[in-house]
Parts: C-alpha cells; structure tokens; sequence
C-alpha cells in the first residue's frame, strides 16, 4: 500500500481545469520527484497535498486512511509537510526559535523555555544530519542553511510527507549537494519526499522515481533508472510538435536599433532590428524580467552596455522610456494598473508630455489619441471613463499595450503579456504584437509559454542564470528543443 | 458592454456610487436641516455657515492632493495658526503692508510645506511623522514670534473687504472659499501636476515604469498645501481677528475629516476636491444641527470624531462592494 495515494483529484478554478483525475502515488522512503512544464499542475497539486486549496473533487489517502484537509494545519497534523520556495524565517531569531516558531516550549508561569527548545532542536538537527548550530542567529546563516532550517522545521512537525518546491531556485552547486545529503538522509528514516523542479539534472541526481504531469494531468510515473532524459522532456511537451508557424521574415531594409553588449556568455554582441521580434525562453527564476529591467534601466545594468539608435542608452529610467524602451510588466495588478482611475488616464499616462502643454492637459487631444489606439487594439469597455479595475485581464492588458503604442516606442519590452488572459484575448495580444512589428517596433518578448515564443519570434534566446546562454534562428525549431536548451538537459547529457 | 460601440466614446459617465455618496449625504443633512429648522433656509443662514467654513474649506483643498498621494499633511493646524500671527505681525496696522502681510502669510505656508515635501519625497520620512513633528517645530516657531501674547494689528480694511457682503447678501469669504474649491478643481482636472498626483497615489510603483515624476510631483503636493493652509489661515485671520497665539490649533483634525468625508482614503489615488468641499459643508452643518439641538461643545467633538470614523468605514465598505480595487 503506498504511502500517499490520490483518487481522481480534480481542481477547477475559473475557466481552467487545473487538476484533472489526478490519481498519483508515492512510498515512504523514496525521493519522488514531480516535473512539468509552467503550468502543468504540479502546484495545484502540491497546494492540494499541504492543504492549501482544497479539491473540486477526489479524494487523498494517506497509509490507506482517507483524509480531508481544510488547511495547512490539518495537513500537518497528518504528517503533510511543505517547504516553499520563499523563506519565511526571522533572521532576528535563533535556530531553534525559528524551528519551534509559534509552537514555543512553554516552562513556568507560561514563559518561554528557550532552553528547551534548544536541546530539542539540537537533538532533531543531529537526528537529520544537519549540520547547525541551534543557538546560532538565523540572519547570519548562509541562504542554503536558511533553508536547511526551513527544511528542519517542518521536520520538527513529525512530518511523514515532506514536499520540497523548487529548493534549489536559490541555492549555488555546491550548497545544493548540501541539501541533497540531508535529503538522503530523509530518505533512509523513511520519509516520503516529493521533489518539484523542472532542472532536469537535479531530478536525475535525487530522485528515485519521477512523476510527470502535463495540462492538469499525470502523464507518466517511471523509475528513474528507466528513464533518459530526451524522454523525460517528451513527457514534458508531450503534443506532437504541430507544423511551427514561423513569423515571416524581417525585411532586409530594417536598421538595427537596439544592441546589447556582454549579455551573452560567449561575449557575442545582441542586435535588435526595427520590426524584429526576440524571443527570451527560459524557466521561471531564469533572470528574463531582471534582463528585461536591466535593459529598461529599472535596476542597475551592471555587466552590460545598451545602444539605442548607436547612441548609449541612458541608465536613468524615465530617461530610457524618453529614449524610446517601454518595458511591459509581467505583473499587472502590481506595476502596470492605475486600478481606480480611468481608461484614458491609464492608457497616456506614460506620454503626458505629449498631452500636456505648459504644465496644462490637452484632454480633447488626449481622448482622442487614446481613444483611435484602444479602438485599434479592439477594447471592450463600457466607456474610456471606466475605472481600468474593473476590466478583465485581457482588456486591461490591452489598456497597457495601448500606454506602451501612445509613448511612440522604437523597443517594446512585453513579459508575460498574455498572463491571466484568456483564449480568445490571446489570440488578439498575439496579432497586435504581430502588428506592431511590421511597423517597424522592436520587440522584446518574454514568455513562459514556449508555443507563444516559437508562433512570434524571428530568433530566440535561452535565458539560464541570469545570462543568454544561446540565440538561435527560429527556423526548425520545436518546443522540445527549446526545453532542452532552457533546462540545460542537452548537458546533462553530454556529461553523461 | 459593448465592443467598441459608439458608448466607448460618450464623454460622460454617471458617477460611481463612492463618487457621489458624500453628496447624497449632504443633500439629506440639507433635508434633515431644513425640516428642523425654519431659519435654515434663509440666505443669510447659509451664508453665514458657508462664511463659517470657509478657513477649514480653503485649507482642505490643498491637503485633498496630498491625500490623493497616499500621505497626510497634520502641519496645516499649525500652519494656519503661523499664517494668521505673521500676517498680523507684518501688517502692524499700516495700510500700505496690505499685501506684504497676505504675501507674508502664504509664503509662510509654501514653505513649511516645501521642507514637508523635501523631506518626505526625498528623506523617506513618513508623512504622519514628517508633518506631526512639524506641526509642533511650527507651534514653537509661532510661541517665539509672539512671546507668547496676542500681537499685531491687521491693516485697516483687511478685515472690513474680507468680512463684507457684495450687494449685501455674498459675503467676500464664501467667494474665496469658491474660487479657492474652483482653482483646486482645475488643478486636480486640468494640469498635469493633478493627473501626475492620481497617477501616483493609484499606483506608484507603476507610476515610476511610467516615467513619471514621483518625488517631484510629491514636493508640490506639500507645497500646495502648505500654500491654501496659509490662504486658510488668512481667512480665519479676517473672521476672528488677531485672537490668541495659536488660531488654529485643532484645525488639522477637522481639515482631515472634511477630506475623508469627501472621499479621500489613506491608500490614495481616490477623492477629488468637490468631493472635499462637500465633505466640509457635512461637517459643519452636522455640526451646527447639533448646536441648533442644544448639545454643549463636548457632544459636539464627539460627533466630529464619529463622522471621520462613520465616513472612513463607509467609504471602505463600498469600495469592497464595487470591488476592482488591488
């Protein structure tokens, strides 16, 4: 019987079906490893498992007990334990406190027994083989021993389940064989560790078995010792790669405008023409947005220069944006709305120089620019008064765009522009960013979703640590390739 | 919703529910006013409560921009009070300093309000720390201009124009108190300082990728406040006269009531100044209800308090309901 077993899990959430009859399995002592693309469900289910969300439908069985889990906390006391990705220790506090967080020793009258904690977290770090100190103040520990103390944490919980997301999304090479010793170690006491990444080389390093899941469905559960890497990636994309729509090709007239020294590892120079798409893959956490920031200027360029037009591009953001570099957030609500003010006000907010004269608006003219611009991008709201809040996701995106058209860009940065958009608004983003191009903008794009990079882009680069490890010409390319270049798998393999 | 019909491009709207709750509060406090008092209605009672208000009125314009900028200007109280003293004091009585007073004063309150801004747009104080330590640096400042007692003498005519009816019936104040509310209105709707000052309080990390200037238009925002808190102070200088060292002591709590009445919020980006005008007259017509009823000026402090609180919460609640907020 195994350990953890889900019948026909299913989460929906508007418009999507992010877990479908997900029946998955996993033993105790063994490293299980869960893969997939962004997007695949490999979250949902694990916010499922911690009890985080609860399922639209299906059940979870732990040693054959049925259970239900209507929070974390539930989870927990079945023996479900999560790490995250982000750290939510206090550096201000010990080891042990930050073990014990919350759940402190109580001595007399009520009062904190740190001594207590500090034998116990003693005790439960050596139990582990992790090699802290208890008494040591957690803000001077390194970041792959904060999450050692993380990892100890939820240990502290008698967790039977422990599910690690992404934990090495932070951590060096070395400090991730540090973290993989410990991992070991968890494995021989028996625990189930369920290990989510999309680094193929760590997935074959640790785990035993791998799971993958594609579209809110486990595709396949296999051995790792029956497993290759090309194979895995094909489980990943899955589809038979359809016919690639490649865009057509950029005339040959088009000058460049944007180049990009010292960004690629080989030291090759970057050139952007008019009317070129470029395409930035690479997974989540890769460093795309921190490239596109650097190259908007909205945090420090270090390690590389900008040209525009063959004069350096200034490193003062607003004077960027004057240059003509619009960058589009990949976070809407965070960066990119004016949630309570009006469409218009949204949409000329990065050009009032042009709207105003002498310090004072021009709101016929304003109206009538953003009006023939958002008429252009197809908006659907109920008048340019409307509070840009209470549009959908699409056509707030498309009040975005229409900030990005207004300021006159020559380079147009879009991260993640069809995030939380839907179908049908896709489609449109899609033929707006195609005609943008063919009149004569220079287009950034970063995306997630390998389909969108290969159906725009005249090249692309593969983005890996913060730094473009390749450019290819998109011609004959699928997303198998690209997922083996993002994820580093063609290496792994040669290393092999 | 329509896609792309000839709506889209009706230039009006009919205001949202949060726009226009504070004056469907007014328009029943009117109601309520003139089922309970026969008086109320009569010109000359109006005017007069318009008069009343016109020193909390004026200043509240001003701190309507910075409450748009998610910051709170608790210095007017004290500004007011330092307007009123150096306006008298450089008066001294003589006709010909008629304007260097009135010039005296507002500068006053442009440049306390220039050092709020300075320090807050670029220092990283916090506005409610910022202007609260500098309510109590203006208080000192006042106590040593006057040494502690009533000086100065305004200049002949000040108050005489100021306190004066056109054709007997306006009084000059209530026309002040207009064009200051009128002038905040085009600054707010008309310049680029009050789009760029909505901009930023709705958002302002995404201000900032728009390229918009954030610490300049904030160190404006103080200054225009400062500035009608100096102007406010003249007014409440011309109603009282030279009364006491500290004129304005208090004022700030009503000035802030008057705003959130109106429907600025603490997370900015909404209000507007017709809605802060009308947040005033609320304010003081509950208030005079309350005199009319009788009640002594303790019950009347509780009712300003419970208006900030009663206000600030409904403003909360139909923002939650209309929802579409971050």
């Amino acid at each position: 019987m195994p350990l953890l077993q889900t019948h026909a899990l299913t989460r929906r959430f508007p418009g999507v079906l992010a877990l479908d009859q997900v029946d998955f399995a996993a033993e105790s002592g063994e490293v299980h490893a869960v893969c997939g693309a962004n997007g695949a469900g490999k979250s949902t289910l694990m916010n499922i498992l911690s009890g985080t969300i609860r399922p639209s439908s299906g059940t979870i069985s732990i040693a054959g007990r049925t259970v239900s889990f209507a929070s974390p906390a539930n989870a927990l006391d079945a023996g479900v334990a999560i790490v995250y990705q982000e750290f939510s220790s206090i550096a201000e506090l010990t080891v042990a406190d930050n073990i014990y967080l919350g759940r402190e020793f109580r001595g007399r009258f009520g009062m904190v027994d740190r001594r207590a904690a500090s034998e116990a977290a003693a005790d439960l770090l050596h139990r582990y083989g992790i090699a802290l100190a208890p008494d040591t103040y957690v803000g001077t520990l390194s970041v792959a021993d904060r999450q050692l103390v993380e990892l100890a944490r939820a240990l502290s919980t008698d967790a039977r389940i422990l599910i690690l997301d992404e934990p090495t999304a932070v951590l060096s090479l070395s400090e991730q064989e540090k973290l993989f010793v410990v991992i070991r170690t968890l494995r021989e006491k028996g625990l189930l560790v369920l290990y989510i990444s999309h680094r193929l080389e760590e997935i074959f390093a640790i785990a035993d078995r791998v799971s993958v899941m594609r579209d809110g469905t486990l595709v396949a559960t296999r051995e790792k010792s029956t497993l290759s890497s090309a194979e895995l990636v094909r489980l990943m994309t899955g589809r038979e790669i359809a016919g690639n729509t490649v865009p057509a090709s950029v005339r040959n007239d088009r000058r460049t405008t944007l180049t990009l020294d010292g960004l690629a590892e080989d030291g090759t120079r970057l050139e952007l023409r008019e009317g070129q798409i470029l395409g930035l893959a690479g997974l989540v956490g890769a460093g795309r947005t921190s490239i596109a920031h650097r190259i908007a200027a909205l945090r420090r360029r270090d390690g590389f220069s900008a040209m525009l037009g063959g004069i350096p591009l200034p490193d003062d953001p607003a004077k960027a944006l004057a240059a003509g570099v619009v960058y589009m957030t990949e976070d809407r609500k965070r960066d990119g709305i004016f949630g309570p003010l009006a469409v218009t006000a949204n949409a000329s907010a990065a050009s009032l120089d042009r709207f105003s004269l002498g310090g004072f608006l021009r709101l016929r003219h304003e109206r009538t620019e953003a009006g023939d611009v958002l008429r252009g991008l197809r908006l659907v709201s109920a008048s340019l008064e409307t509070p840009i809040g209470s549009l959908s996701g699409g056509n707030q995106q498309k009040v975005l765009f229409a900030r990005a058209l207004l300021s006159r860009p020559k380079v147009l940065i879009c991260d993640e522009p069809t995030r939380g958009v839907d179908v049908g608004a896709k489609e449109e983003i899609y033929a707006v960013l195609r005609r943008i191009a063919t009149e004569g903008v220079a287009i950034i794009l970063i995306s997630s979703e390998l389909n969108e990079i290969l159906a725009l882009s005249h090249h692309i680069a593969v983005v890996r640590h913060g730094r473009i490890s390749a450019i290819m010409d998109n011609v004959g390319l699928d997303e198998h390739a690209l997922l083996v270049a993002a994820t580093g798998a063609g290496e792994y393999q040669a290393a092999q | 919703m329509s896609t792309m019909t000839d709506s889209l491009w009706r230039p009006t709207r009919l205001p949202s529910l949060e726009e226009a709750a504070v004056w469907i509060v007014l328009a029943a406090l009117l109601l309520l006013a003139g089922l309970t008092s026969d008086a109320f209605f009569k010109l000359n009672y109006l005017t007069n409560l318009v008069r009343q208000a016109a020193p909390v009125g004026i200043t509240a314009v001003g701190v309507t921009f910075v409450m748009l900028l998610r910051g709170v200007d608790l210095s007017v109280g004290a500004i007011v009070s330092m307007s009123a003293v150096a306006c008298a004091l450089v008066m001294d009585g003589k006709p010909e300093n008629l304007w260097l007073g009135i010039l005296a004063a507002s500068a006053c309150g442009a440049l306390i309000g220039l050092a709020n801004g300075i320090l807050i747009a670029h220092g990283k104080v916090s506005s409610f720390i910022m202007t609260l330590g500098m309510s109590i640096v203006v208080y000192g400042l006042v106590q040593m201009g006057t040494g502690g007692t009533a000086r100065g003498i305004v200049s002949p005519g000040f108050r005489e124009t100021l306190n004066s009816r056109i054709g007997g019936v306006l009084p000059v104040l209530v026309i002040c108190l207009l064009v200051a509310v009128s002038f905040g209105v085009f600054l707010q709707s008309r310049t680029r300082f009050g789009r760029s000052a909505y901009l930023i309080g709705a958002n302002p990390e995404a201000a900032r990728l728009a390229g918009l200037p954030v610490n300049r238009v904030t160190v404006i925002a103080y200054i225009v406040s400062g500035l009608f808190a100096g102007l406010g102070g003249l007014a409440l200088l011309a109603r009282t006269g030279v009364s006491g060292t500290n004129p304005g002591a208090g004022m700030e709590f009503d000035v802030l009531a008057a705003v959130v009445l109106g429907g600025a919020t603490f997370a900015g980006g909404r209000g507007s100044v017709g809605g802060t005008f009308a947040g005033v007259m609320v304010l003081f017509i509950a208030l005079n209800l309350a005199n009319v009823a009788g009640m002594p000026f303790a019950a009347q402090l509780i009712i300003k308090g419970l208006i900030i609180i009663a206000a600030s919460a409904a403003h909360s609640w139909i923002g939650s309901r209309s929802g579409g907020r971050s």
